[in-house]
């Protein structure tokens, strides 16, 4: 059998590239200065929910409260974890755990005050008519959870009237449609001009498996998302007061 | 059909397998034989979306696709050549659309065969649709529809019968978001192969009833979802360790489809097939350095060590400078082939194979895994313990981070390696018991996945 030395044939690139401290190192030096916010943060980049209800149920038990537990030390552990990740110290898998974690964690605290903390912004995702591969809306999802969003998820294989009908009443900042397929991506156009004809002028971020730059900027609302962690950027961006061109410029990459 | 469990390898070591020959051959089609001492093209393509929107524009569009490759393929004089149309929903929810494209393919390609005397086959890929909007339905009214769409495509030509199957992949979903390995293992190794098992006896049986050749199948929905998430070297969102553990549960997944019927050759896009031919001595079809069309991967050329079709997963129809894309990449394919069967003539197939497998050796874990030497030790592993399918998944799990540990040559980051030996430290914790092994899972992944239904696996 044939072995060659890799020298001048390939570069693991990754290899050559990967930053010399650990996660948990880079995680240590983001971590809140106060003790109580520290160990919920800690358990929030660990994913580990058992220690998130148990620091924030230590947090309350020392007078803290419940709806500021969620931005004083859920946000703040989770913020941890995004920065991590867009800086590509840790990976995807951690953030969804992370972001289970903290969803529990906000769920108890809103348990605990009888009421909801105000979201950054609301965003409704689907997957489009006829297509149910959701694993990319699923990973949208949470990373917009992850960041502070509120979403509101139509689930797969959504009907466009669903689609519409579902804008109309939660009025979210964004909408995002994911699609595996070439046949399914065109129910996206439906969608865009369903929502003009409504009067409805709002980013559509559209991406997943075949969907291209191309076809998305085809319709007026169409914002291209090439990475699922485009979402948050985007509705991140959206906040910051930029228009559907100014998204045009930053986000379509090609 | 009876089930018939592997528990040895088809080919006594490694070095045997080479491109264009099979243990196991299969005649199809308009003259061709898979596996014979040949490798053949076959092309993938999908209709322009708005060809979906009758009948008649998609058997039109599936005309001048099949017209145009098999043009082509007598314009620069390729001996042989196989189509394969993956449905598009339309055409298996709806069996007489597919039997009415299959019927006007054939019919083209009769045409070709009579006349030149090109060797050709047609394969007819009806989409899983087994589920409805929130859940998956494998067993019921949707699995008939399946079988419905086959029986329709064979009677009106299809030659080779191929499914990208479902199963378990609403466990896998939630696991590889999750580093969640024993997870991993439940969705492609225990409840992936119990739906095949399943799946594939219908599917034989109505190959065996119509006299056409039930084919085989692909991990698509689950390895697949891995790899494409775990994306290239400098994407962060799947440990490239993690993705050919995946495949790895693959190759004891996908093989359940031959010990229920499937004679090969394998589904393009599974790169498990390797592990596969290694065990089986079917014909398998590849797909890599000539499907960038469709998608990016880490081992365009060693993938095509062992194949005997040379795929390029799929294209959209429509115009380029040289020709439609079908006609493109037909004839990259063919020239491909072209080169593997002057190798094959000339005694040279080794020295190509290997050439082929050194290139992309080191370029990653999955491709240093899928190389034909150390898949072939995955395929032991798995034969170790053939008719147990949980434990043939773990021992294939196992092998392969047994193999990435004693590595020499390949690089892996820190975040790969500490995956790794994560990965493996559960699947040595992992029971020996496999009823435990499923009851626990059963409890686990019932509380924790809302759209998992056991019913689908008769569980």
């Amino acid at each position: 059998m044939l072995i060659v030395d890799k020298e001048g044939i390939l570069i693991r690139y990754n290899v050559k590239m990967e930053k010399s401290m650990t996660p948990e190192d880079a995680a240590a030096e983001l971590y809140p200065k106060d003790e109580i916010y520290r160990a919920i943060a800690e358990a929030i980049f660990e994913g580990e929910e058992d220690d998130v209800i148990e620091g924030l149920e230590a947090a309350i038990a020392a007078g803290k409260e419940p709806i500021a537990l969620i931005d004083d030390a859920l946000m703040v552990g989770m913020k941890v974890v995004t920065e991590l990740y867009d800086q590509g110290v840790i990976f995807l898998p951690n953030v969804m755990m992370s972001a289970d974690a903290m969803l529990e964690g906000i769920e108890f605290c809103k348990a605990e005050a009888g009421s909801s903390p105000k979201p950054k912004g609301k965003v409704v995702v689907h997957v489009a008519e006829g297509d149910v591969h959701d694993i990319g809306k699923s990973i949208v999802a949470a990373l917009l959870r992850a960041n502070g969003y509120e979403v509101v998820d139509l689930g797969r294989d959504v009907p466009v009237d669903e689609v519409i009908a579902a804008v109309k009443k939660e009025s979210p900042m964004m909408l995002t449609g994911t699609a595996l397929m070439t046949t399914t991506m065109y129910a996206f156009k439906e969608v865009n001009d369903r929502l003009l004809e409504a009067g409805i002028k709002m980013p559509f971020q559209c991406g997943g498996g075949a969907v291209n730059q191309d076809f998305v900027s085809t319709y007026e609302l169409g914002v291209y998302g090439e990475e699922a962690a485009d979402a948050p950027k985007m509705a991140d961006a959206i906040l910051a007061g930029k228009g559907l061109a100014q998204l045009r410029a930053i986000f379509h990459k090609h | 059909m009876a089930v018939k469990k592997f528990t040895t390898m088809a080919y006594s070591n490694a070095d045997e397998m080479v491109f264009g020959r099979a243990k196991s051959p299969v005649k199809a089609g308009l003259g061709l034989e898979i596996g014979a001492g040949y490798t053949t093209a076959e092309v993938n393509y999908a209709p322009r979306p708005e060809a979906g929107e009758t009948k008649e524009k998609l058997v039109n569009e599936y005309q001048r696709i099949t017209k145009d490759i098999m043009s082509r393929m007598v314009q620069v004089g390729f001996p042989s050549v196989v189509l394969e149309t993956e449905h598009v929903q339309q055409m298996t929810n709806h069996p007489t659309w597919g039997a009415e494209v299959a019927h006007a393919q054939k019919t083209i390609m009769e045409e070709y065969h009579e006349e030149y005397g090109i060797k050709c086959a047609l394969r007819h890929t009806p989409g899983d649709v087994r589920e409805n909007k929130d859940f998956l339905q494998l067993r019921g009214d949707k699995y008939n529809v399946v079988m419905e769409s086959f029986e329709a495509v064979a009677d009106a030509g299809a030659d080779l019968l191929s499914i990208e199957s479902m199963g378990g992949k609403e466990i896998f979903d939630y696991a590889v978001l999750r580093n969640d390995v024993p997870g991993m293992l439940y969705a492609i190794g225990v409840l992936g192969s119990m739906d095949m098992e399943f799946l594939w006896q219908g599917i034989a049986k109505v190959a065996q009833q119509k006299n056409v050749t039930p084919a085989g199948d692909t991990d698509c929905a689950q390895a697949n979802t891995a790899m494409f998430i775990a994306g290239g070297l400098l994407d962060k969102n799947l440990a490239h360790t993690l993705a050919i553990i995946a495949r790895s549960l693959a190759g004891a997944r996908t093989l359940s489809g031959y010990e229920a019927g499937a004679k090969g050759p394998g589904k393009d896009c599974g790169y498990e097939n390797i592990i596969i031919k290694g065990i089986t001595g079917m014909p398998m079809a590849f797909e890599g350095k000539t499907s960038t069309c469709a998608h990016s991967d880490v081992m365009g050329n060693l993938i095509m060590q062992c194949c005997d079709l040379w795929s390029n997963e799929s294209v959209e129809y429509h115009a380029e400078f040289g020709g439609t894309t079908v006609q493109c990449w037909s004839e990259s394919l063919s020239y491909d082939c072209a080169l593997m069967n002057t190798a094959l003539k000339s005694g040279n197939e080794k020295i190509l194979r290997d050439l082929l497998m050194a290139s992309d050796r080191f370029r990653d874990p999955q491709s240093y895994i899928l190389a034909y030497d150390n898949a072939y030790k995955v395929g032991q592993a798995i034969v170790k313990d053939g008719n147990d399918i949980y434990l043939r998944s773990k021992n294939a799990a196992t092998e392969c981070c047994n193999l990435l540990k004693s590595a020499e040559g390949l690089e892996m980051t820190k975040f790969e390696t500490n995956a790794l030996n994560k990965a493996a430290a559960e699947l040595a914790a992992l029971t020996s018991d496999s009823e435990k092994f499923m009851s626990d899972c059963m409890e686990k992944y019932k509380a924790e996945v809302k759209v998992f239904k056991p019913e689908n696996y008769a569980l």
